[in-house]
This record gives structure tokens, sequence and C-alpha cells, in this order.
């Protein structure tokens, strides 16, 4: 049996006025149902287009996918219809923004815009379709659902909002979900809730869920598998266990390392990765991360690293990955039985 | 107690209920949306009273013209005669007839266009956007009063052609507005979140962006009104618009120059009543911007 979603070797490029931008350039993972896969990285490595690429939301033009396919149970959504993939939007595959406070329209109630992909995929009576977007809204944990639902979008808070959008993606029961930084504009306690609602869903519906998250805290618990991406490409992928106590990456160390922990008897500041992400017009010759790396060797000026298995289902893409005392160089990993900061 | 104050407050919870709720608290948009209120009265039962009252707007009764001409305003003649003996005040009344028929009429000429073409240019943008923009803004390089009588000139005199007139030139600046109106709501996360739903195309416009970008254009409309009456005057005025001896405000004031010290009363009503009819669209509009906005905290 195909898996159930699988990205293979996608580029997607925009073809701006300046030259092309090379978003997303050579990603491939596949997802199982009931799994979690954590895309992780900065601001303009890639991870939302990516997703945006699997729901087609990306604008073409300027966007276009040179290569590389999407598949959803073995059948390619790049080359169907649009009417067709209108038919697997929310319903089989469905997306959580990542602001709740700009993502539901201010001039519907609550409960119709969660009714709505009811109305549009299941054929539900209006009146049908507002009882389950009630009962929905029940599910992820909003006090007298039914005349909540009566409200407008600005009388919910923004921990709510984000649940009534979480209600909204699983109106349909969706086979993969796709949550974008889905608690990057919440404060701290409500992220919790919502990462915490999001595993009790995939527990009972047994959905696949995508986490897009600049976090790798947030992933912690949650994910499977982790994909780290930098610059559009995908430079280490692997079981969750793997790459957060065994990185391979000098890029996923630094996501490491500028992450606030407790397991680590440091009380100096956080060590966050120098630079800014690289122009994705004009990327640096050989391994796009070298000028910022604190470990780069003068052959990574020149030597183009490809994702490779170092170990049984744990890729990276660093030209020294395999070399052990490489690795060894990284020294603030994260103990297996330690604490993680965020996660528990 | 049932409908307690709790529960009208949760009855009264609709979109247009807040929107008229906020409306209510703007003394001065309510003021103006009496006023017009009345005029629209005053124009509808027209026919039942002022004829009868105040004298016929039109027929000039030749056997007491003469006397009856210039009359200062009195009790029988409350606003005045005019130099052929009419009564200024049933002329008036006529008059809220043209003035709002042409405004009402005008502005839904200029939505039509305007709409379509803002919409066409915001959704479909490249070529589209380009072309449409450009041709609104050859609209706005020509001065507006005469590019109107240019093309009443070109159509012919008469009631008609003032209204189709007016519209026709005043859809750019609609169009301009809805573009730009859908422009930013289309950037709204909300429409790639019904997108990601499996909305289509259509259903996206028409029930996502369309609401949203709909309050300008309500605001932008209503004070449209005001300056449509206003044009429909100047152009009277200049002899381009409504003929005589049909009543209309403008056609009115440009009867009255010569006569401005001898007898003010010709063009002081037909004033005040353009004056207060424009003001109370524009701050029916003003307060109606306020009212459409849903995120405004009370």
């Amino acid at each position: 049996m195909p898996p159930l979603l699988e990205v293979d070797d996608l580029h997607m490029h925009f073809f701006t006025r300046d030259g092309v931008v090379k978003a997303v350039d050579g990603v491939s993972f596949t997802l199982e149902s009931g799994r979690t896969l954590g895309v992780v990285g900065e601001s303009g490595s890639g991870k939302s287009v990516t997703a945006m690429s699997i729901m087609r939301l990306v604008p073409e033009p300027p966007g276009k996918v040179v290569s590389g396919d999407i598949r959803f149970k073995g059948e390619s959504i790049l080359a169907m219809s649009e009417k067709d993939q209108r038919r697997l939007r929310g319903n089989r595959i469905a997306m959580i923004f990542q602001d709740p406070m700009t993502s539901l329209n201010p001039v519907y109630r609550i409960g119709k815009q969660i009714a709505e992909p009811l109305v549009l995929h299941k054929n539900m009576s209006r009146d049908k379709a507002w009882a389950a977007a009630v009962e929905l809204l029940k599910q992820v944990g909003i006090p007298q659902a039914e005349q909540r639902a009566r409200d407008y979008p600005h009388e919910f808070s923004g921990g709510m909002r984000q649940r009534a959008m979480i209600a909204m993606a699983l109106a349909c029961g969706p086979d993969v979900l796709i949550a974008d930084e889905p608690t990057t504009a919440l404060d701290v306690t409500i992220q919790a809730q919502i990462l915490e609602l999001m595993q009790e869903i995939q527990k009972k519906t047994e959905s696949a869920i995508i986490m897009i998250t600049h976090d790798l805290g947030v992933v912690a618990d949650m994910a499977d598998h982790i994909l780290v991406m930098y610059a559009g490409k995908a430079v280490e992928y692997g079981p969750a266990d793997e790459v957060f106590y065994n990185p391979l990456h000098p890029y996923t160390w630094g996501l490491l390392e500028s992450l606030p922990r407790h397991d680590v008897d440091d009380k100096g500041a956080l060590c966050p990765i120098n630079g800014q992400p690289p122009s994705l017009i004009n990327l640096p010759s050989g391994c796009a991360f070298h000028p910022r790396c604190a470990y780069a060797r003068p052959e990574c000026q020149t030597g183009s690293p490809v994702l490779t298995e170092i170990e049984n289902g744990h890729y990276s893409a660093c030209l020294f990955s395999a070399d052990a005392d490489f690795v060894q160089q990284f020294e603030n990993r994260v103990s297996r039985d330690g604490d993680t900061g965020s996660g528990s | 107690m049932p409908g307690g104050p709790a529960e009208q407050a949760a009855e009264a919870r609709t979109l247009w209920g807040d929107a008229l709720r906020r409306l209510r608290k703007n003394k001065l948009a309510v003021a103006g949306l009496i006023w017009i209120i009345i005029v629209i009265l005053v124009a509808i039962t027209a026919d039942l009273w002022a004829p009868r009252w105040l004298g016929d707007p039109v027929e000039i009764d030749s056997s007491t013209a003469a006397q009856q001409r210039l009359l200062t305003p009195s009790s029988e003649h409350p606003f005045g005669t005019d130099k052929l003996g009419r009564d200024v005040a049933s002329r008036v009344v006529y008059g809220a007839r043209v003035s709002l028929i042409v405004g009402v009429l005008a502005v839904a000429i200029m939505i039509a266009i305007g709409l379509v073409m803002g919409a066409l240019a915001a959704y479909y943008g490249g070529i589209w956007d380009a072309i449409i923009m450009r041709l609104a803004d050859v609209f706005f390089a020509f001065p507006y009063i005469l590019f109107a009588i240019v093309l009443i000139a070109l159509l012919g005199r008469g009631f008609h052609n003032v209204f189709i007139a007016i519209g026709v030139l005043g859809w750019p600046s609609i169009a301009r507005v809805f573009r730009s109106s859908i422009l930013s709501v289309k950037a709204n996360e909300y429409v790639d979140a019904a997108r990601s739903m499996g909305a289509s195309t259509r259903r996206i416009l028409v029930r996502h962006i369309m609401p949203n970008a709909m309050a300008p254009i309500i605001v932008y409309a209503t004070m449209s009104v005001g300056g449509a009456i206003l044009t429909e005057a100047a152009l009277s005025f200049l002899g381009m618009g409504v003929q005589p001896p049909e009543p209309s405000w403008g056609l009115m004031l440009s009867e009255a120059p010569t006569l401005i010290f001898s007898a003010p009363w010709l063009m002081v009503f037909p004033g005040i009543a353009i004056l207060t009819t424009v003001l109370g669209f524009v701050l029916l509009g003003d307060g109606l911007r306020d009212a459409l906005d849903v995120k405004l905290k009370e």
C-alpha cells in the first residue's frame, strides 16, 4: 500500500523580477497515519512553503513546482484537476494556520465557519452542520459551546480562536493535519494546551500531523520524525529521538544550543546561531550553511553535501556527518534521560 | 424574567444589528439619516400635498402671474415665489425628487461598473489590473465637470443623461476603492484558510472577500450620493442638466443670481436644500464608516 502522504524531491521555486527564489529545493519525506512529522527551521527555510505546496496554496505564478511530486495515497496531488484538489482540501488534508487572529473571517459567526467544510464536503444541511460545529467546539474544549458558536471571531481570545481553527480543520476528520506554527502567536501556557489538544485528537482520530515550527522544543515530545530544513533544503531527517539526542548536522546543533534548557548547568546566555539565513536567490557556494557554521572547514566552501543516510534511518546533509570525531565536537547534546526544557 | 437584558443583548448580536447599534451612538450620523429620511418622504409624498397647499411647481397661471411674481416669503408662500409667479417651496419639494433620483441612480451606475472593474482588477491582477487602472486614470485625467458637459453634449440634454453621465464618469473612484479594499482583504490568512477548506475561487470571492471588502464601498457610495446631487446641481446651473421648467435645485439657483439682492429667497432656499441634503449623506457615510468596522472596540 502506498504511504498516506509522500513528498518526493519537491522543488518549489518562485520566479521573481530579482531572480529565481529556490524556496523549496529538494525535500522528501513520507508520512503514515497516526504519525507526526516535525518540520523545523528558521524563518525563510522553506518549511511553510513546503506545507503550502501540499495544500496547493502557493500562488502560481510566481511559484512553480519545478520538479518533484506530492502524492496522497499514491495519487499525485500536483497532477490532479482543481476540482479533485478541492475535494481533498479541508476534507482529507486540512491545515491550521499560524495566526489565529487573522485566520478566521471576521464577518461570520464561529459556528458558521466551522460548519463550512461540512457543508462543502459532506453535503450537510445548515442545521446539521451547525450542530456538528457545536459538537466540534465542545471537543476542542470551548466551554458553553452552544452560545459561543454564535460569537464572532473578535469575541474570542487568541487561544480560543486557535481551538476554533483546530475544530474547523478537524471538521471532516482529515487524514492529514498540517499545522503551520500553530502555537507561535500564543502565550506559553496556551501553547502547551494547544499541543496537548492536538495530541489528544491524534490519539482519537489516527490522523497524521505535520507540525511546522521553528522551536525544536515544541516537536520534541510530539513528533515521531523530525525534518530539519535550511535554505530550502532538508539538512537532517530521522526519528525524533535520534535527531534530538544524537544530532548529526551542525545546523541542528545550533538550533539545540539556542533552546532554553535547564538540564545544562550553564548560567550564561543562550547561544544563538550567528548571522542571517542566506538569500535564496544567491545561495552561498558549497554547503549553504558554511558561512554561519562554527565547525566549517575549507572543504565546505566548495563541496555540496547531499542528504545521505548516516545511521539507520537517520539522514544528514553535512560533508562530515559520517566522521565520528567531527560529530563528537558537539558538546551540548541533550542527555537521553535528562530534561529538555520544553518537553517533559 | 424571559427576555431580560442579557437575552436581548444576545438577540441583537448579528452583524447588521451590531452596526446599527454603533450607528445609533453617532448623533451626527443619526441626524444625517433622519434628514435624508425626511427628504425622501417629502419627495415621495409631494403629489399629495404640495400642489394643493403651495401651488403648482411647473405650470404658470398666466392670469395671476403678474401679481404673484417675486413675492417675499409669507404664510401663503413660505419660501416666496419666483419671477414667473411659481411657489418656490413647491419647486424645492419637487426638486428633492430630481436630486434624489439623480443621486441614487448615478451612484447605482457607478457601483455597477465600479464593482465589476475593481473586482476584475484586484482578483485577476496582472494585465487586467493594468488595463482597468490605466483606463481609470484616463477618466481621472479630465476635469470632471467638463467631461460631464462633453458627455451630455454628445448624449443630448435631459434628465436621463444627467445621471447616466454622472454614473459613467464616477466609476473609476469606486473601482479604485474596491480594488484596494479587495487587495487588502485578499492578503488575510482567512482567505488562505478558506482555500485550505476546499472552497472554490468563486465562493472565496463572493463569500469571503466581498463581505469584508464592502464596508468602504457602502461608505463611499453613501457619500457619492451627496456628490452626485451636487454635480447635478452644478450641471443644471450651467444649463446642461435638468431642463426648465422641471424643478431642480441647481436650475433654481441658476435663475437666481441676477435677483440676489432683490429676491434673495430664490437662492437661499434651494441652496439650503442642496447643502443639508448633501451634508446628510456625508454625515451618514461618515457614521457608517465607523459602524461597519467589526473590529472596533466598544
